[in-house]
């Protein structure tokens, strides 16, 4: 989702010119770890609760899409210019294919459908154990089963002892624990790393 | 004669494998766990019949250890073949499991639920090897020791390690290791340098500012866009404000990150998104 040039020099002279807040505060936020949160009810008093979704893609139409739920259940998601949807990176609807897992937070609307405020595709949240290191992955232990991570060059960042994120991974040490954000690759079922924790 | 003593001390390899994975099994404190999470759930859908079987096979694996430990080779070549047979067995198991449960544990050494891998496979094959080598024996391996001592001790350590590269169980005690050190000699192979402010760390840096605090009764949706401008780091999020559609856009320090400010500075506008006006005098609270 890239709007044109002029749209984003038109936002940004706006963004420069707003209200400056300066200081600190924790109140947390919409960032994917968040997809793992149990849906807030929205603070609009119009709207009683968020509507969550959660399944595999079966169909897309248009800015529309199915999904089957883990529970048996289906869900038809609105896509809206208002919608986030993240895959590794905040990107578009074209970037979602069938097959693809995603969590989704939105407004029921009257006709059944949600439209969609937040979508996260193929997201896992994993506490494991680093079993391995090489160039371009990182071998994890989650219980018995062992998954590859896959270390993406200017987006995989760690956060060592609740430092900030940085993407300098060489204090990744095998043996230790992490936590792990990423998205699940569907073709050969390896992780892309997004984001780690280490040591907190 | 590299032949002859390898099926001399064939019985002695496979005899400890066996007695190794049929103990595991028979005093496994998981058992019941690890059967419930094994392949044979889709035969004998019950816990307590699977790891019944599971510590029947455990008995057999015991039983089997100690015959051919004690009368390997001829003129008996029956605990050989017997060996060869269950090998056979946990193959078919083992593709059996692989195509019907693929996610699920094999429960071949008692306590793990490891996944069925290649080295399940490797594992079997090689108990249908080492049966029918014992089956061809001609001596005993105490014999081969007497005999031939640098020869059969080399195919003694040489097979444990085959056996040990086969089994899940241990990778803890070579493989960590054996990784750990070639990082420690060959450097560490992932980059060690910083670079820009990443994207995680200024969304990081936002979400516990009071800025955000202010803004989030507004915002809607996650990180939507996001591009870096004359050293600003700007990040647009959907939102609702007066009943309205709008952006928020979030500007700040394209370089700061929470280990270089405790007070981040960002400027925080909500633009009209029918009219694509700026939204004078935003509802922002400031709670401190």
């Amino acid at each position: 989702m890239n709007p044109p040039i002029d749209r984003r020099s038109f936002l940004t002279a706006a963004a420069v010119g707003g209200a400056t807040i300066v200081g600190a505060s924790a109140l947390g936020g919409l960032d994917p770890a968040s997809a793992f949160a149990d849906p807030t009810p929205s603070l609009d008093p119009a709207i009683d609760t968020a509507a969550f979704a959660e399944g595999r893609v079966t169909q897309i139409k248009g800015s529309a899409l199915e999904v089957a739920g883990s529970h048996g259940d289906q869900h038809v998601l609105q896509i809206t210019n208002g919608t986030s949807i993240w895959k590794v990176h905040p990107t578009s609807i074209n970037a979602i294919e069938v097959g693809d897992g995603l969590y989704a937070r939105g407004v029921d609307m009257p006709d059944g459908t949600i439209a969609a405020d937040a979508v996260w595709v193929n997201i896992v949240n994993l506490h494991c154990t680093v079993s391995g290191i090489g160039r371009d992955r990182i071998q994890l232990a989650h219980g018995q089963n062992s998954v590859v991570g896959n270390v993406l060059p200017g987006t995989t960042t760690a956060s060592y002892l609740g430092g900030a994120q940085t993407s300098d991974l060489s204090g990744m040490k095998i043996g230790q624990a992490v936590q792990v954000l990423g998205a699940w690759r569907p073709a050969d079922d390896s992780v892309d790393l997004v984001t780690m924790w280490v040591g907190h | 004669m590299a032949f002859g003593v390898l099926a001399d001390v064939a019985p002695l390899l496979l005899g400890g494998l066996l007695g190794w994975t049929g103990l595991a099994k028979l005093t496994s404190r998981t058992l019941q766990r690890a059967a419930s999470e094994s392949a044979l759930m889709r035969v004998l859908h019950d816990v307590r019949r699977v790891s019944g079987a599971l510590r029947t096979l455990g008995a057999v694996e015991v039983a089997l250890a100690v015959t051919l430990l004690a009368v390997p080779g001829r003129p008996v070549p029956v605990p050989g073949l017997a060996a060869a047979a269950l090998g056979v067995g946990f193959v078919g198991y083992l593709v059996h499991a692989r195509v019907t449960a693929p996610d699920s544990g094999c429960g071949c050494s008692g306590g793990d639920s490891a996944p069925i891998t290649w080295r399940a496979f490797a594992r079997a094959g090689l108990v249908v090897a080492g049966g029918l080598l014992a089956a061809a024996a001609t001596g005993t391996w105490w014999s081969a020791l007497q005999d031939r001592p640098a020869a059969t001790v080399g195919i003694i350590v040489a097979g444990i390690a085959v056996l040990a590269m086969l089994s899940t169980d241990l990778d803890q005690l070579w493989l960590l290791p054996l990784r750990k050190a070639r990082l420690r000699l060959l450097g560490h192979p992932l980059d060690g340098t910083a670079g820009p402010v990443p994207l995680a760390a200024t969304v990081e840096l936002l979400e516990r500012s009071l800025a955000w605090g202010a803004a989030a009764p507004m915002v809607r949706s996650a990180l939507i866009d996001h591009w870096d401008a004359d050293g600003w780091r700007i990040l647009r999020y959907a939102g609702v404000c007066r009943d309205r559609p709008v952006s928020v856009v979030f500007a700040m320090d394209a370089t700061a990150t929470m280990d270089t400010t405790q007070n981040p500075a960002i400027r925080v506008t909500m633009i009209d998104e029918l009219t694509q006006e700026v939204i004078e005098r935003p509802p922002l609270a400031v709670m401190s």
